[in-house]
């Protein structure tokens, strides 16, 4: 008999199976993320969701030298370690779940709440350590709390966020936040109101640069009508949401990643769009303005790699 | 030199920077004028015959191989090929389209120096004649006069040629031109038949006066905007000058009309009119033409004024007369009562009121066609404006078609019309100032042709309402002949305002030179500076917000200086639309869009060409909403 209250855990030797009501999470220990996320039949992730720190250079980056001050952060953003993995069962640490100490357990083991941990540290030099926290409850709602701890000695970031590639192209969004692109220097025109997008826009730009951008989010969702299951042709859409918790968040929905659209000077050039880039940001620099050659985006508008940068949001099956 | 009558052309011209204008008609308004009230309703004048269509035409590599005999009227042109007018030689298959901002389109592939100023002796012989980079057109065009236009004196109007041309027709030379963004005209009289006639248009890539036409644009060349036949009515309207005053009440006025006529004159009466928006008349007055050139010199006691909200305009319209009672012509021109002044508070305002502008630069621009703009660009680009509150224009760094000016004065656009000239390669040299070799400068066989640049944008464009600011160019540094240029602008338009940035770099003419402090790219602090430090001129931002791809982030800090300084009067945002090219995807066949350096064109600054507020399919850019945020603030 299915237990809603409670979630069922599996205590794999390679990840960490959370189950529920028409629901399934594996957090991978080997590869460093959440490795699926299943609700209603539907896989959610194309890969393991990552804190990303890199925005295609924009045309003002590259005018003044940001992206060569703060190239550590592209590679940061390709590849990072993950060092350690923490487990708490309603909120208490237990001991790494890990072959042999799994044996302990059964295939009946019910919790109220579980939280896997994630300790990655960056390749740059020096090392800056992020913390990526799920925590799950037998709603099914994942709760995803990031935390930056600053390193001094570090350039300042061009982006900081999660990275969530979902395995095929979404048909639209949908959020309530600000109207059209915005981003922390350049928001005032932006109307609060929930607007719908259809499709994934990657806005023009003669060279593709970070785009889409959408500051002040209270929440998205994000809607698919396609699968990569073989045994799956339904093209009844399917949505899951992200959303605040208290503060609001700067997300971008988008076909590419930042690498992809880094890689092309122009539109054209782009591979064909075949996947959904979430990206849910804690914070975003300002894209200046004042000049292409050299002005700096305004102080106030920059991420310092030396403060500690924290968010949180969740993840929740359907529409808003 | 330049103003003798000349039979014969001569491509040693291309090389002399004091010969710009041979035979040309001098410059003078831009009003149209028709048979009669239904031809201005329809906007269709029986005097005018366009020649827009297709022509022949032959294209040369340079001077040396091109065929130079192809303007006699026995000349066979039957392997020549057909082109469009308006249209640019690169868009049609002959020439590399090319982008580059600073450097001369030739850097890295032939060494010039702009004539004298390496000494006064360096005439620089042959440096375009024989150019090897200097690609020649050469255009044919037959014709025959509309019976509309025959028994008149006819005369031919360029409205945009780049960057030289010589002209004839039937064998027999008209003139020759430079500054490609005015209107030429040349006298067809003497030489036309009754049957077909042919016209030859030699137009040069390369003249002295590419070193002035350095503009951070694609680099073209050709016939690019409209030709056409005038004939001249008997007696005609050659120039009018409409000079509307409005008084220290901001409530009354006085309206000065003056016009300089050509043809036997004797018992012609013309007849003014003048009438409000709604069509009631409010002033009429009837004179003899043949001596008095004023035709109306009258206070008005109430006046609408003309502004961004409210960009009330008069209808005026004059009617010729003969001593019979035909008419001859008439002339319909709008007209706005508006002030524009520095007041004791050196604050510009305009009829009283600080101005606060509001700006965008805007460059023509059509992704299918280049420099090549329609109506309903135009249109759509006014619109544009409207929608998100923008309330001026810069014409960087050339005037515009004609049509623009007046689209402006229906819709209270603002504007600052400046003239054709930007010579920044001749003394930024890698972001550092170098003016070693600057022209205009101080080098008197320069002044000529930038004081002709001066007072071809000022006759034609006088009677426009919407302008507020001449200016003299852009980016070309300061000396002598610049401050010439700004002398003759306050001589005979003490009316409106001057600007000019480049004294910024030579502050010696900062006395003699501009009305306004004017800078670009100059961040918050800087302007905060300025205004902090006993600022001798108001101060605007010809350039700011320099919106290249994702960019216009940091607005605030500009807009927040309204609230601080009154001194202090906005900006031209840099700049309206992208500059790119529609071509086929040679891959995917989809249409996309292109720039600098995409057509194996070098040297180049590549993306550089796109900073537009709008995409070049003029669709806006995301950043649209917080100019029109801003902007409708304040």
């Amino acid at each position: 008999m299915a237990n809603t209250s409670q979630l069922k855990v599996i205590y794999g030797d390679g990840t960490l199976g959370v189950g529920g009501d028409d629901f399934h999470y594996i957090f991978s220990y080997s590869r460093g993320g959440l490795e699926s996320l299943v609700i209603g039949g539907k896989e959610w992730l194309y890969r393991e969701p990552k804190p990303t720190f890199w925005r295609a250079t924009t045309d003002n980056d590259r005018g003044n030298g940001f992206s060569k001050k703060s190239i550590q952060w592209l590679g940061a953003d390709m590849f990072i370690d993950v060092k350690s993995i923490d487990v708490k069962v309603n909120n208490q640490l237990i001991d790494f779940p890990g072959a042999p100490l799994n044996n302990r357990y059964s295939n009946n083991e019910f919790v109220d709440q579980i939280e896997i941990i994630y300790h990655y540290e960056t390749l740059t030099i020096p090392s800056a350590t992020v913390d990526v926290s799920y925590t799950v409850t037998a709603n099914s709602v994942i709760k995803v709390a990031v935390h930056y701890a600053g390193q001094k000695e570090l350039p300042e970031l061009p982006v900081f966020g999660m990275r969530f590639v979902l395995p095929t192209k979404a048909i639209g969004y949908q959020y309530d936040g600000l109207s059209g692109e915005t981003y922390p220097d350049r928001m005032a025109g932006g109307v609060p109101g929930v607007y719908q997008i259809d499709g994934l826009p990657v806005t023009k730009y003669l060279v593709p640069e970070d785009n889409g951008v959408h500051m002040e989010t209270n929440w998205v969702t994000v809607t698919r009508n396609s699968t990569k299951n073989n045994a799956d042709s339904s093209s009844v859409p399917f949505s899951l949401t992200f959303e605040k918790v208290d503060q609001p968040f700067a997300f971008s929905a988008l076909p590419y990643t930042a690498e992809e659209l880094e890689n092309a000077t122009h539109i054209e050039e782009l591979p064909l769009s075949r996947r959904t880039v979430v990206t849910i940001l804690g914070a975003v620099r300002g894209v200046g303005g004042i000049d292409s050659w050299g002005a700096d985006v305004e102080s106030q508008y920059h991420i310092p790699a030396d403060q500690d940068i924290d968010f949180d949001f969740v993840i929740k099956r359907g529409s808003k | 030199m330049s103003h003798e009558k000349k039979a014969q052309a001569d491509s040693r011209w291309l090389d002399d920077p004091e010969v710009f204008r041979i035979n040309e008609l001098p410059a003078h308004s831009d009003h149209r004028f028709y048979r009669n009230q239904d031809e201005i309703e329809r906007d269709q004048s029986s005097f005018v015959q366009s020649l827009n269509g297709d022509w022949r035409f032959s294209y040369a590599k340079d001077p040396m191989s091109r065929q130079k005999d192809f303007y006699k009227a026995d000349f066979d042109s039957s392997n020549f090929d057909t082109i469009r007018v308006p249209g640019l030689i690169e868009f049609a298959g002959y020439n590399k389209i090319h982008y580059i901002n600073t450097f001369y389109p030739w850097e890295g592939k032939e060494f010039r120096r702009p004539a004298f100023t390496m000494g006064p002796d360096q005439d620089e012989a042959g440096m375009f004649s024989k150019g090897k980079d200097n690609h020649v057109g050469a255009y044919i065009k037959k014709f025959t006069l509309n019976p509309d236009l025959q028994g008149h004196d006819v005369r031919i109007r360029f409205e945009g040629v780049e960057t030289a041309m010589y002209a004839w027709l039937n064998g027999h030379f008209l003139g020759y031109a430079e500054d490609s963004f005015t209107p030429h005209e040349f006298d067809l009289t003497p030489y036309l038949t009754d049957g077909e006639n042919t016209l030859a248009v030699e137009v040069f890539n390369r003249s002295t006066a590419s070193f002035l036409e350095d503009q951070d644009m694609f680099r073209f060349f050709g016939i690019f905007r409209d030709v056409s036949l005038i004939a001249q009515p008997a007696v005609h309207i050659e120039d009018l000058s409409i000079k509307p005053t409005v008084n220290d009440d901001f409530q009354s006025g006085r309206l000065k009309v003056e016009a300089q006529f050509s043809g036997q004159q004797s018992g012609v009466v013309a007849h003014l009119t003048v009438a409000g928006a709604t069509g009631k008349q409010v002033y009429e007055s009837r004179s003899e033409v043949d001596s008095d050139v004023r035709l109306a010199d009258t206070s008005f006691k109430t006046i609408h004024l003309w502004d961004n909200d409210n960009p009330y305009l008069y209808q005026l319209t004059i009617t010729l007369t003969d001593k019979d009672g035909r008419t001859l012509e008439v002339v319909p021109y709008q007209f706005g009562f508006r002030r524009i002044e520095i007041n004791q508070d050196k604050v510009i305002v305009l009829n009283g009121k600080r101005l606060i502008i509001k700006g965008v630069n805007r460059h023509e621009w059509d992704a299918e066609s280049g420099r090549v703009v329609t109506m309903s660009d135009m249109k759509q680009d006014i619109e544009t404006f409207k929608k998100n509150n923008i309330n001026a224009v810069r014409t960087c760094h050339y005037p515009d078609h004609i049509s623009w000016y007046y689209l402006c004065d229906t819709n209270g656009i603002y504007m600052m019309a400046e003239n054709n000239l930007e010579s920044h390669g001749t003394w930024q040299k890698l972001g550092s100032v170098e003016p070693s070799y600057n022209v205009p400068g101080s080098v008197p066989q320069w002044k000529a042709a930038v004081l002709d640049r001066a007072k071809n944008n000022y006759e034609t464009f006088k009677n426009h309402t919407s302008i507020l600011f001449w200016s003299l160019g852009n980016e070309s540094y300061a000396g002598d002949d610049i401050e010439a240029m700004n002398s003759y602008y306050k001589e005979v338009d003490p009316s409106r305002l001057v600007h000019y940035e480049g004294v910024f770099h030579n502050p010696k003419y900062k006395q003699t030179i501009s009305d306004v402090e004017s800078r670009m790219y100059a961040t918050p602090t800087e302007i905060e500076a300025y205004l902090k430090d006993n600022p001798q001129k108001p101060f605007l931002l010809c350039e700011y917000m320099h919106d290249m791809g994702n960019s216009i982030g940091g607005m605030k800090s500009y807009m927040g200086l309204l609230d601080k300084y009154p001194m202090y009067q906005g900006g031209f945002i840099w700049d309206f639309i992208d500059q790119a090219v529609a071509v086929k995807d040679e891959v995917t066949g989809q249409k996309v869009l292109r720039y600098g350096g995409d057509f194996d064109d070098r040297v180049s600054d590549y993306e550089f060409s796109g900073d537009g507020l709008m995409f070049a399919d003029r669709t806006e850019k995301p950043a649209m909403q917080e100019v029109k945020y801003y902007y409708g603030k304040y």
